[in-house]
């Protein structure tokens, strides 16, 4: 990824026939039927869909932490799908940030800590680390905060740690499961709002989404019924 | 990640559960004190051999007089006199035949009291020629002193050479030198005063420090045959209580040994000797000590098993616990060989902490062994605490924490991070 991607051409990811099936008691499930979407640098798309749709299977392959059975992953123009497992993990680490549904923080660390643990996994050294962690901590917020544990805090206080945990090494792509799928109505719109100022800021954000309000923030938005997605 | 990033991670975790991981050490912490304790105590046992066989000098060979159960008996007019041990014609046959026989001197116990004022004291006084100096190891301690010459014999001069320890006790703090010792009824005067450097002890029997020498012949113009009153009408007789025979080289005592103790065996119909080879001794004490340290390793071994399954168990139930953390961490970038890492390093952590605590455990172990043994006063046992083995303890520690931490570690890295971060 360091050739450096000419984002008014290459688009930022690009799936071509991308497809998920599993095997289980000798059946074969389909959970995501061929796809092919393209997203744009800058954009915010939201994947919509009932509960197993495939909305999840479409993140964890845009999130690399499931092998596609078929087709092909472009991510600024290479493919992914079958890079090794180091490689994939280096992709991860450098492109990608992810924003889990339950924020996924690690309760034995600080919030700063959880912040660094993405630049720990990217060679970082620690005195940088470590301010570009507080810098993010401040930026959402958290200022004063950074020797508190995530059970010391409350709900969206813990997504935006995990928000800055994402943004860590300034990845182009901001992969987010349901991140208001555990706050109240108000945090939960003002978590909205930080993925918004962050494409406004030129950050690609996909945000898996029950909640169709959210469609009007997407510039680009895909449905998926029975593991098939139809984009619009 | 960093070496710096992956200590502070494992750090990190460690102390989460700092009960737990003190708790997981244990059978580690055991096992080493177990190990650094009896290597002590064997060790400290070993230096006290040798330095006690050494001091005796490895060239040596020492015959010694034995009183048997029964002895050589002659009735005479008035009393019973019981002969035994080593004879004059022992003497005469060793030095014509023993062709690899460097040095001989003969011992004679006099077997006659030395007064501290009006006290009698356990100072024992020997009689022996100018080259005792050299077979026992001894030195002497004043630059004034001077030990037996053969002129000295030859006059029959009354003088004596007193051991430190002695001549602490006879004249304290003065100058011992040109001092007078009173040997039964005869006064001895002074002429050297000599040390053990080891602490040595005469035939492994008397003292080294705490005896006086006089010359052989002086003792005989004296006292003629050392004949001494048992009481109740019965005597002994012994020529010669100790004979010290320093071989030519080392690789002839054996040799030397086996035909003394044939010809010792062919004259002396009971057995009223007893042959010492200081280099035998040593020979037995290398062989008990690999023995000793066959058995110290079948003993680590075991416990350093039972500490590391310890340890895996510990660590398979952290990662079933941890499972989501894993994970958490392999969807932020971590690598299998980062994961790897951690674990193994988290078990090398446990580990060799449980090494440096056992090590601790083993030192004060040994140490209040050592000290409970010589309560009262006795000579009780002597730890000796190596580095060697403090080194070995530690690189044993690490080594478990590697083979019992690999598996639980693999399995670790190769969790799917998918199904990990399902893990509930």
């Amino acid at each position: 990824m360091s050739a450096g991607p000419d984002r008014t051409v290459a688009p930022l990811i690009e799936l071509r026939g991308l497809a998920k099936t599993y095997e289980a008691g000798g059946t074969q499930i389909c959970a995501l039927r061929p796809t092919d979407l393209t997203v744009r640098h800058g954009a915010f798309l939201t994947v919509m869909g009932p509960s197993g749709s495939g909305k999840s299977t479409l993140l964890n392959l845009f999130g690399l932490l499931m092998r596609p059975s078929a087709g092909t992953y472009l991510l600024e123009g290479r493919p992914v799908e079958g890079l090794d497992d180091d490689a994939t993990s280096a992709v991860r680490c450098r492109m990608i940030g992810m924003v889990f549904q339950s924020f996924n923080l690690l309760s034995h660390l600080t919030i700063l800590e959880n912040v660094c643990v993405p630049m720990q996994y990217a060679g970082v050294p620690r005195s940088r680390m470590r301010k570009r962690g507080k810098e993010l901590l401040d930026q959402f917020g958290l200022e004063g905060r950074y020797g508190s544990r995530p059970t010391q805090l409350s709900g969206g206080q813990c997504q935006r740690v995990a928000i800055a945990r994402a943004l860590a090494n300034d990845p182009p792509v901001i992969l987010a499961d349901e991140p208001t799928g555990n706050l109240d109505e108000k945090t939960g719109q003002e978590g909205l709002d930080i993925f918004q100022k962050l494409h406004g800021a030129g950050k690609t954000i996909i945000m898996v989404t029950h909640n169709p309000v959210y469609r009007k923030y997407a510039t680009q938005a895909v449905t998926i019924h029975d593991g098939r997605a139809v984009e619009g | 990640m960093n070496a710096l990033e992956m200590a502070v991670t494992v750090y990190a975790s460690l102390t989460r559960h700092l009960i737990r991981s003190l708790l997981a050490t244990l059978g580690i912490v055991l096992g080493i004190a177990a190990v650094v304790a009896m290597l002590a105590i064997g060790e400290g046992g070993r230096q006290e051999a040798l330095r006690q066989i050494e001091s005796q000098g490895v060239d040596n060979i020492i015959v010694r007089s034995v009183k048997p159960a029964e002895g050589n008996v002659q009735q005479t007019s008035r009393s019973y006199t019981q002969r035994y041990g080593i004879t004059q014609r022992d003497v005469e046959h060793i030095e014509g035949v023993f062709e690899n026989v460097r040095l001989m001197v003969p011992v004679m116990d006099v077997r006659r009291d030395i007064f501290e004022g009006q006290q009698t004291t356990d100072i024992r006084a020997v009689a022996t020629t100018p080259e005792f100096l050299e077979v026992t190891r001894c030195r002497l301690v004043d630059r004034r002193s001077r030990f037996l010459v053969p002129t000295d014999g030859k006059v029959l001069d009354p003088v004596c050479v007193v051991g430190v320890k002695a001549a602490r006790r006879l004249f304290g703090h003065r100058d011992p030198l040109g001092q007078t010792v009173v040997i039964g009824n005869v006064s001895f005067r002074v002429v050297g005063l000599m040390e053990s450097p080891g602490g040595g002890r005469l035939g492994g029997q008397f003292e080294l420090n705490n005896i006086v020498c006089m010359p052989i012949e002086t003792a005989r113009s004296l006292w003629g045959g050392i004949t001494f009153r048992m009481g109740r009408g019965m005597a002994e007789q012994v020529d010669y209580d100790f004979l010290y025979l320093a071989a030519k080289d080392i690789q002839s005592i054996p040799g030397t040994a086996g035909r003394l103790r044939t010809y010792l065996r062919s004259v002396h119909p009971q057995v009223d000797y007893e042959v010492q080879v200081p280099y035998e001794l040593l020979q037995s004490t290398r062989k008990t000590q690999r023995i000793f340290t066959v058995v110290m390793t079948s003993i680590a071994a075991i416990s350093l098993l039972v500490g590391g399954i310890g340890i895996m168990n510990i660590m398979l139930a952290n990662i079933f616990e941890r499972t989501r953390e894993i994970g958490v961490r392999r969807a932020l970038g971590a690598r299998k060989r980062d994961i790897l890492w951690q674990f193994l390093s988290e078990s090398v952590l446990l580990t060799s902490i449980g090494g440096g605590l056992g090590s601790g455990l083993g030192i004060a172990t040994a140490a209040v062994a050592e000290t409970v043994s010589r309560m009262g006063g006795e000579a009780g046992l002597k730890a000796v605490v190596t580095t060697e083995s403090l080194v070995v303890a530690l690189a044993v520690s690490v080594v478990t924490g590697i083979t019992f931490g690999t598996h639980p570690a693999w399995k670790a890295a190769q969790l799917d991070p998918l199904t990990a971060l399902r893990h509930e």
